[in-house]
Order: structure tokens, then C-alpha cells, then sequence
């Protein structure tokens, strides 16, 4: 017999939102991320445990099925629609100060780029990992990125560029992060950009998927 | 099998796209506001003026000499006319950031395309002169995919709607679909050979929702296409390998692909489905990063690996807008040149190669002339260069050393990368490029070889 824990982790694996949701119908009419996460709360578990437990657990599969082209990205929405379902219930537990998450993670496109659905994915890769995302947006520019930096001194940085026309832009945000904050972690992903062009305009770390970034992330800051 | 040698322009496309045994490949680059760039102007302007693309374009067929060229590459015409917020940019087509579906519109409230509006004109009227000018071309009209469109107008909640609303969504592609029927009608009528249908966003699904939402419609439209006579092509960007299979059922006469899949991968696809395929020079790293060896080695491996039955040299997608010219005028020029192909293969693996070290071959009082060569002995330029130096340098006896260098054997290839040589046959004296390709006449050889005695 599954515990509520591991039933959320899979309500969280195959996007299973609440009760009355159609997807995906091998779960039909059963309990989703929304009920189970009250029932958890309601059994005493902690915050901190069923974030731990549950979601972090589905939301590794999810990245881990992405890379391997198992799902794809309306699969990954759905599951973090789940969990964004269950997280309203945790997050008051998060904003007292009762359950702590593993650190802060400031993420946005670059100048001159509109392109969200890869930094989406991120973003929610990250959230659902335990991390505070703090995202700015598309078209975002280095004075953008340094305020929030002056706000969380302690985060590290996501850039993210679909155009090989704004990837260019990436090295002056880094840069201008580097000079002021020499130890923030800046990493980069997009469809243009690779590894090397991550090394030439300095920035930490290329991540070729969301799983990437947080198992990245999960070694340096955690 | 009819040999094909003689046919250059749509003739050559036609019959690649039926997979007939061609004797050269044939090359379409995907110029879209690299055009702008051609002209100096900018993508805005550039997309706003049939004048301006007629212009570009012309430009880019005297660059480029390509057997087909798409005329317009823009993915968000037929957005703007259904009420999608557009940001224009001077650097790249415009980006969609309004979704209308999403901000109060109904699906009922979305009209048909007409022929008068929004920038159909512009596009219909650079169709129809590039035509004129153009009879053996094959000219290219592109239109948004019915799945990228659907994203246009619905904005990335339809990828939730997949399994929240099927019905919907199923509604919204047949209405996307239709809007693409329309626009391929009208580009057929202005004069494309070819209709292109881009659907970039297909590559962020899976193969089931691409056969239970994609498939029944896209396979009406090249049905469309096909009935009006016309050849059909499917582009798609990204990875999208899981789909390509998928794809090839809906019946396109041709998938195009970029470097994210791999072209045997889509070669065997193609074999297997009888279509005829695409792609793949890589967009960023070679032609818009790198340099004309690159470009060519890099054209030269899809050539290879592409063969001559179906198969059509493209960039994987629209080209940057500032892709330097000589990296595409380079493909060009190895396009149509065999001999160049092959030194190119020869080259492959240059990059690794350790330089020499040179102590000791050059002479005090001496000129040292280093010709490097593919092979004198097989390769009719590189065997009248080596003759043409020689001849010149028999009037100065024991003052010239002449050497030939050929890149057939690792010592060849070593010298050339320590001279900096990068296009064969070349003619160095002393250590200087001197003499590239051509084959110079003796007085100027002869010249260049006094320059160097007097230091």
C-alpha cells in the first residue's frame, strides 16, 4: 500500500492536478497533488517532509524522463501544474520561515529576447526541487539581474537566449554580475548557445536541459 | 535512371524531391532578413517592402547561385493579421507577444485570411516579380505550421490544453489548418514551386500528440498542395527526432531538418517513407561563428552523408542575419565544384593536426618556394601550378628551392596548417601566402621571387 507521499510524488510525475482532472486517465477519479497535499498537512507530516519526499521526488523523474525523451514539454507543464497545486499549500509554511528551501535562484531571458517556454521549464525544474525562483521575465537586461542580486546577495543567476542574435547578449549580463558579485553562480541554457560559448564569456555552467541546472545547483549551493 | 548532369535550378529540386539519381546536389539557402542584411537594411524595414525583399533576394541569388530560395522566411505573418502583438526588431524577424485567444478573444471571432491584408500583399507582390526575374528557380513560400500558429493565437497554455481540452485544441488546429490552406493557395498562385510548412513548435511534443493533433491536419494540407500541383516541404527545427517519423506520414514530398537531428538518422526515415529530405549545415557554430573552411567541411560532411537521391543542402533554418557572406558564398562555390569537395574531404581532419616545426627549411640567400597541393599527380590546377613555379624559378638556378607539398599524407597537411594555408593549390615563398588558386603567370611568379631574394 502506497503511503500519501509517494502517491503526491506520482501525482507530481504524471501531472495529476486534483480529483476532478481528466489527466491522465490511468489516474482518473483518484485523488491528486491538491487533495493529498491537504491530507498530508492534516496528517502532521511536516512541510519540509513533503516537499522533500514527494515533491522533489516526482519532479526528479519529470527531469530525469525529460532528458531522456520519455515526455516532452506538455507532459513537464502538467506535472508542474501539479505541483504549483500543491505548493499553495506549503507556501505558508515557507514564507514564516518553518520550512526552509535550499536557496535562491534569480532566472530570466536576455535582452532583446521575448523566448519563455525553456526558461519556464527551468524555473519550475528548480521550484519543484526546493529552490525560492525569483523570475524576472523575458528581455531582462544586467541592471535587472544586479538589483534583484542587491535583494539576495546569496542567489545564483539563470540566463536563458532561444536567438542567436541575443545570445550575445548573455556575456555583458555576466560580466557586468562578475564584476560586482565575483562569486555568484551564472549558468546558461538555449537552443544556440553550448558549452564553449560558455566558457568564453565566463559564465559557470552550460546546462543542456532543466535537470541539468539542478543537479548543477545541488552541488554548489545546496 | 536518367543521369540528371545537366539540370541546375527547379528542375534539379523537382527531381530531388522525387528522388531521382541527380549528379550534383542541390543547394537552397534560407534567406530570410539575411536579405536585410545584403542591402543594409534592417529585418523591419526589409520585412515591410516587397521592393526591399525583391531586392535582397536578388542580391542573394548572385551571392549565393542557389537552385531554390524561400522568398520570404517569417513566421509570424499570418499571426499579425489574426490579431497578434508583434515587437519588431532590427536584428530578426518579429517576435508574437500577444496571444489573442488569450486575451478575451473566442476561436469564432477569428476570421479567414484575405489576400489584401496585413503583409500578404507585400509577400504576393515579391512572389510574383521574383518570379518574373527568376523563371528557373525554384522559389519557396514558407507558412507558419498549423501547431505554431495555434501557439501564436493560444500562447503556451495550448501544450496543458492538449490533455485538459483535446476538444479544443483540435478545433483550434483545424482552423490554424485551414488559415495555412489559404495562405499555400495564394503563394501558389503568385508563382512558389515550392510551399514550405514550418511548424518549429511541433519539436516541444510527442509523437502521440503530434499523431492525434498535428497529423489529420497537416496531412490534409500537403494533400492541398499536392493537388494544386505543387511540391511540398515540411520544416521543422529543434529536437524533434521523436517526430520525424510522424512527420513522413503526412505525406510531405520533403522534411527539412537542423544539426539537432541527425541527417543519416532522417536519411534512413526518408529511404524508408520515399520522401526526400533536407538540411542540416549548422546555423551558429559554422556559418554564423565560424570560418570558410568550416563552412565547407561542414557542407561538404551533409553532401556526404545526404548522397544524391533526395537529398537537399540547406542551412537547418532561417539564416542569422549577419551571417558573414563568404561562409555562404564558400558553400557555394564547393556546391558546384567537385574538385573542391574532395580537397575539402582531404582537409577533414586538419584541425587536429600538430603544426611543424620549421628550423631549418629556410636558406640564408635562398628563396624557398612551398607549393601545397592536393596531389600534382591526380589534380590538374595543383599539377600546373607546381609547373608553372618551376618554369619561373629555372631562371634563378640554385637560388629558388622549389617543394611541393601534398596534403595526401599527414607530413602535407602538417606543413599547410604551419604556413596557414587554407585553400588549395597555394604558393608560398619563404613562409608568405603568395599566390592562392589561380595559377599566376610566370612574370609575376617570377617577380614575387626577386622580392624575396632581395629580403
Amino acid at each position: 500500500m502506497k503511503n500519501t507521499l509517494q502517491k503526491l510524488a506520482e501525482c507530481i510525475e504524471f501531472g495529476k492536478i486534483n480529483k476532478a482532472a481528466p489527466f491522465p486517465p490511468q489516474m482518473k477519479g483518484e485523488d491528486g497533488a491538491d487533495e493529498l497535499t491537504q491530507q498530508a498537512l492534516a496528517d502532521g507530516i511536516e512541510s519540509q517532509e513533503i516537499l522533500s519526499n514527494a515533491l522533489m521526488v516526482g519532479m526528479e523523474r519529470v527531469g530525469i524522463k525529460f532528458r531522456e525523451n520519455k515526455i516532452f514539454v506538455p507532459q513537464v507543464l502538467m506535472s508542474a501544474k501539479a505541483m504549483s497545486t500543491s505548493m499553495i499549500h506549503l507556501k505558508p509554511y515557507f514564507d514564516s520561515g518553518k520550512a526552509k528551501q535550499k536557496g535562491t535562484f534569480i532566472i530570466g531571458t536576455v535582452t532583446g529576447d521575448l523566448h519563455d517556454i525553456g526558461k519556464n521549464l527551468v524555473a519550475m525544474m528548480i521550484e519543484g526541487n526546493g529552490y525560492k525562483v525569483i523570475d524576472l521575465g523575458t528581455d531582462v537586461n544586467a541592471e535587472k539581474f544586479l538589483e534583484k542580486l542587491e535583494q539576495y546577495p546569496d542567489a545564483s543567476v539563470g540566463l536563458s537566449a532561444l536567438l542567436t542574435t541575443t545570445m550575445v547578449n548573455m556575456e555583458n549580463i555576466t560580466k557586468k554580475i562578475k564584476e560586482k558579485y565575483a562569486n555568484t553562480l551564472v549558468t546558461i541554457g538555449g537552443a544556440p548557445v553550448n558549452n564553449d560559448f560558455c566558457q568564453k564569456i565566463g559564465a559557470d555552467f552550460y546546462a543542456q536541459d532543466p535537470q541539468a541546472v539542478v543537479e548543477f545547483l545541488n552541488q554548489k549551493v545546496a | 535512371m536518367i543521369t540528371t548532369d545537366k539540370l541546375f535550378g527547379k528542375t534539379l529540386i523537382e527531381a530531388a524531391f522525387k528522388r531521382e539519381q541527380v549528379a550534383r546536389v542541390p543547394w537552397v539557402p534560407f534567406v530570410g532578413v539575411h536579405g536585410a542584411s545584403l542591402i543594409n537594411s534592417s529585418a523591419d524595414q526589409y520585412l515591410k517592402s516587397s521592393e526591399k525583399i525583391v531586392k535582397g533576394i536578388t542580391k542573394a541569388i548572385e551571392l549565393y547561385r542557389p537552385d531554390g530560395i524561400p522568398v520570404v522566411f517569417d513566421l509570424q505573418i499570418e499571426a499579425e493579421i489574426l490579431g497578434c502583438k508583434l515587437s519588431w526588431n532590427k536584428d530578426n524577424p518579429p517576435a508574437v507577444i500577444g496571444h489573442p485567444l488569450t486575451e478575451g478573444k473566442n476561436l469564432n471571432d477569428l476570421k479567414r485570411l484575405n489576400k489584401d491584408e496585413g503583409r500578404i500583399p507585400v509577400v504576393l507582390e515579391a512572389t510574383e516579380k521574383l518570379r518574373e526575374m527568376y523563371p528557373d528557380i525554384a522559389l519557396y513560400g514558407l507558412i507558419t505550421g498549423p501547431f505554431t500558429l495555434a501557439l501564436h493565437l493560444q500562447g503556451t497554455d495550448i501544450f496543458m490544453k492538449l490533455f485538459e481540452d483535446p476538444g479544443y485544441v483540435s478545433e483550434l488546429m483545424d482552423y490554424c489548418n485551414n488559415v495555412a490552406i489559404d495562405y499555400s493557395s495564394m503563394l501558389m498562385e503568385a508563382g512558389c514551386d515550392v510551399i514550405a510548412v514550418v511548424d518549429p513548435m511541433t519539436s516541444q511534443i510527442d509523437p502521440d500528440s503530434f499523431s492525434s493533433f498535428v497529423s489529420p491536419y497537416v496531412t490534409k494540407l500537403f494533400d492541398h498542395i499536392r493537388q494544386s500541383g505543387r511540391l511540398s516541404s515540411f520544416f521543422v527545427c529543434g529536437h524533434a527526432q521523436q517526430n520525424v517519423e510522424v512527420m513522413a506520414e503526412c505525406k510531405p514530398d520533403n522534411i527539412s531538418i537542423d544539426e539537432n537531428i541527425p541527417l543519416d538518422f532522417m536519411k534512413n526515415i526518408a529511404l524508408e517513407k520515399q520522401i526526400s529530405f533536407g538540411g542540416n549545415i549548422k546555423l551558429t557554430s559554422v556559418l554564423l561563428l565560424g570560418d570558410e573552411i568550416d563552412s565547407k567541411k561542414e557542407a561538404v560532411t551533409c553532401i556526404d552523408l545526404g548522397g544524391n537521391n533526395g537529398f537537399i543542402l540547406a542551412p537547418g533554418c532561417d539564416l542569422p542575419m549577419d551571417t558573414p557572406v563568404n561562409n555562404l558564398k564558400a558553400v557555394s562555390d564547393l556546391v558546384y565544384d567537385e574538385y573542391m569537395q574532395q580537397v575539402t574531404r582531404e582537409l577533414e581532419h586538419s584541425s587536429v593536426i600538430e603544426p611543424l616545426d620549421l628550423t631549418g627549411h629556410w636558406l640564408e640567400g635562398k628563396a624557398v618556394v612551398d607549393v601545397i597541393t592536393l596531389d600534382s599527380g591526380s589534380c590538374a590546377p595543383c599539377q600546373y601550378m607546381v609547373e608553372a613555379v618551376q618554369h619561373a624559378a629555372s631562371d634563378f638556378k640554385d637560388k629558388v628551392i622549389v617543394r611541393e607539398h601534398k596534403i595526401r599524407d599527414k607530413k602535407g597537411l602538417q606543413m599547410m596548417v604551419t604556413l596557414g594555408v587554407k585553400n588549395l593549390p597555394t604558393i608560398c615563398i619563404n613562409g608568405d601566402i603568395k599566390f592562392i588558386s589561380n595559377i599566376p603567370p610566370k612574370n609575376l611568379i617570377a617577380d614575387a621571387i626577386q622580392q624575396a631574394l632581395r629580403g
